[in-house]
């Protein structure tokens, strides 16, 4: 395949994929502690935080296949699953690829959620702070549209992390505050 | 006709199974369901999507 | 630990065990095995046809406070495909209760004895025991018991947590099964699928006691003594503030009031437990000692422990300790009860003081009940309501700002 349709498809894709996951796991940061909602009700979250990773899951795909069918760079196939020995990028792809693997992961166990322990899905969908900050240490790293002549990506990226480090900001003050000894346990 | 079952040591008062099916469970005081009534047909499907829903897996359809 | 709040009656390891007709017959001999089957003689081995005979016939039921039917549960975990286990309960959490613990430290080998043939009858391979956590004297005793057997099943031991709900059974099972020792939602029973999925025989060490009674001695033995319609007996625990617990075996159909001591005689009592109801003194006095008996007054023989308080004591001032203190006790898991309990002893301080409402008690016991992984909050709610349905002019007394039994003090 030539030209770089292929490649400017796989740089878009990538951006909304970070902002797609950002959005994912603020919504989980937030859904935690179960406060009663005020104006969206705790179903309609839930399913927004549900939607938005699948839709996530969508891009996840769309640029994992540009990268591997883009000739410009060597990507094979197996490095989107191997997060180790590819020939470009090694570090950067292998985290992207990190990434990937426990997004496949936390997917597949939300899905068999009713079906698993709730620790054994808890325990993995803890996961999802690391594949985000993979996610996030791979675009910086090989994130083409970071660096000049425009460098457009930086603001939704600056933008994603100040996202994730304000909800679990807000998370830990409401944790610490909340620690009560009776009444109801949220 | 089923029954919706709480595992009371595992809810935390989410709230969730209320509402999605308000028609049977309403929350007490301090959050937690009170299951009022059987599972009927035409409720079928939004109890099994209260059960999915449950974030800690408390809710069970029995019967 | 955080500082707990007390009980009102102190958990006690001291106990006068009184001889008795049939489990507490040669006590003098000493809880040893070689004076236990020199009196007994040795255990036979009995096939499942056999124990679940006996059981029928003797109608034995659990000793527990629930009463059920022992040849029920036997036949039910007899029916499971996978390798039973048996449990013994000794973990007696309730503090107005001594009767398990005075047979761990003067019949220890009967309630083994049950426990085993039981296991064998059933082709189990383990018994499970589990001693009380506060209760170092029984414990230790039921400990030495069983390192004198050699038994064709396995004895495991194990110790249960200072809590009152710790001794419930599924919570015994949580504890046998390395989880925290506290109740648990059960979705099919633990006579079906306990412990690691096994059909689980588990009950109160006073029951297995019997048990080994009927195996040792034969039905016509348990039959001598008791009714043609409740035979045999059942033990039971008699506390009095600054009393040593008495430990009493009583034959089913004697006299209540021939088992009280006579200088406690004339006051309210607490009957049941923390979990039972009150008695008024004309009512204790017409009483007894039977299940059906009991029932027909409004009451419910249970684990046979009654608390007397003295003419002195206000039986709604010792109600709001109780309930403080079950409300304490609690598992702190289930949210009905976490909520309900602490609302429910601040609207019996109500009643104390006069400002406590009937109406509140009842939504609240309505809330609680029903709602929790077991039966803790509805047996907190029973005592309460108690006081309403026996003791009503000591719940008016204290409505107009006074009491019965002593000029009241101002709040605290």
């Amino acid at each position: 395949m030539d030209g770089p349709a292929l490649w400017y498809l796989n740089r878009s894709t990538g951006v909304v994929l970070l902002v797609l996951l950002t959005l994912s796991v603020v919504l989980g940061i937030l859904a935690i502690g179960g406060r009663p909602a005020r104006r969206v009700p705790r179903f309609a979250a839930q399913s927004l935080h549900r939607n938005i990773a699948l839709l996530s899951v969508l891009a996840l795909a769309v640029h994992v296949v540009t990268a591997v069918l883009d000739t410009f760079v060597d990507i094979r196939w197996w490095n989107a699953l191997v997060p180790a020995g590819a020939a470009y990028e090694p570090l950067w792809l292998g985290l992207g690829t990190l990434s990937l693997d426990l997004i496949l992961v936390i997917v597949a166990t939300s899905l068999l959620r009713t079906r698993l322990r709730h620790r054994t899905w808890r325990i993995v969908h803890v996961g999802s702070y690391l594949a985000w900050v993979a996610a996030l240490v791979h675009t910086l790293g090989i994130g083409t549209d970071l660096k000049e002549p425009t460098g457009w990506a930086v603001i939704p990226t600056a933008c994603c992390v100040l996202a994730v480090a304000a909800a679990t900001a807000y998370r830990l003050i409401r944790l610490t505050i909340d620690r009560e000894p009776a009444g109801s346990h949220a | 006709m089923s029954t919706l079952r709480v595992d009371w040591p595992v809810c935390q008062a989410r709230g969730l199974c209320h509402e999605l099916l308000p028609e049977i469970i309403e929350l007490d005081e301090w959050g937690y369901p009170l299951v009022n009534g059987e599972v009927t047909d035409e409720l079928l499907a939004d109890a099994r999507a209260a059960v999915r829903a449950c974030p800690r897996l408390a809710l069970r359809l029995v019967g | 630990m955080t500082t707990r709040t007390p009980s009102p009656v102190p958990m006690r390891d001291d106990v006068h065990v009184h001889p008795g007709p049939a489990l507490l017959s040669g006590l003098a001999g000493g809880p040893s095995l070689t004076a236990h089957r020199s009196q007994y003689g040795a255990l036979p081995r009995l096939d499942l046809p056999a124990l679940m005979d006996l059981a029928r016939a003797a109608g034995l039921r659990g000793r527990g406070g629930a009463g059920f039917p022992f040849a029920i549960k036997l036949s039910t975990v007899a029916e499971g495909k996978r390798r039973p286990v048996v449990v013994v309960n000794l973990s007696e959490g309730e503090p107005a209760s001594s009767k398990d613990s005075a047979l761990a430290q003067a019949r220890p080998h009967l309630i083994l004895d049950g426990a085993v043939v039981a296991a064998v009858a059933l082709g189990a391979r383990d018994v499970y025991v589990v001693l009380p956590g506060d209760r170092p004297l029984a414990a230790q005793r039921m400990t030495k018991a069983m390192a004198e057997r050699k038994d064709p099943v396995r004895l495991h031991r194990s110790i249960a947590d200072s809590r009152f709900v710790a001794g419930q059974a599924r919570a015994v099972i949580e504890l046998l099964s390395g989880r925290p020792n506290l109740p648990a939602t059960t979705w099919v029973p633990d006579a079906v699928s306990g412990l690691d999925g096994r059909p689980t025989l588990l009950s109160n060490a006073e029951t297995w006691a019997h048990v080994g009674y009927l195996a040792l001695r034969g039905e016509a033995a348990y039959r001598s003594n008791g009714t043609p319609d409740e035979p045999g007996t059942t033990l039971m625990t008699i506390t009095a503030p600054g009393m040593v617990p008495q430990v009493r075996e009583v034959a089913y159909g004697t006299r209540l009031r021939d088992v009280l001591p006579s200088s406690l005689h004339g006051a309210p009592a607490l009957v049941g437990g923390f979990h039972g109801s009150w008695a008024t003194w004309p009512t204790l006095a017409s009483a007894k000692v039977s299940v059906g008996g009991f029932r027909s007054l409004g009451l419910a023989l249970g684990a046979g422990i009654i608390h007397l308080p003295g003419r002195d004591a206000c039986p709604l001032e010792f109600t709001s300790r109780v309930v403080d203190y079950l409300a304490d006790q609690s598992a702190k898991r289930c949210g009905p009860c976490l909520n309900g309990l602490p609302a429910l002893a601040d609207a019996v301080r109500g009643l104390l003081v006069g400002s406590g409402r009937q109406a509140r008690i009842e939504v609240l016991a309505g809330m609680v009940e029903r709602r929790g992984a077991c039966a803790h909050p509805d047996g907190t709610v029973r005592l309460v309501r108690s006081l309403f349905t026996m003791l009503p002019e000591e719940v008016a007394a204290h409505a107009t700002g006074g009491c019965m039994h002593r000029p009241l003090r101002v709040a605290s």
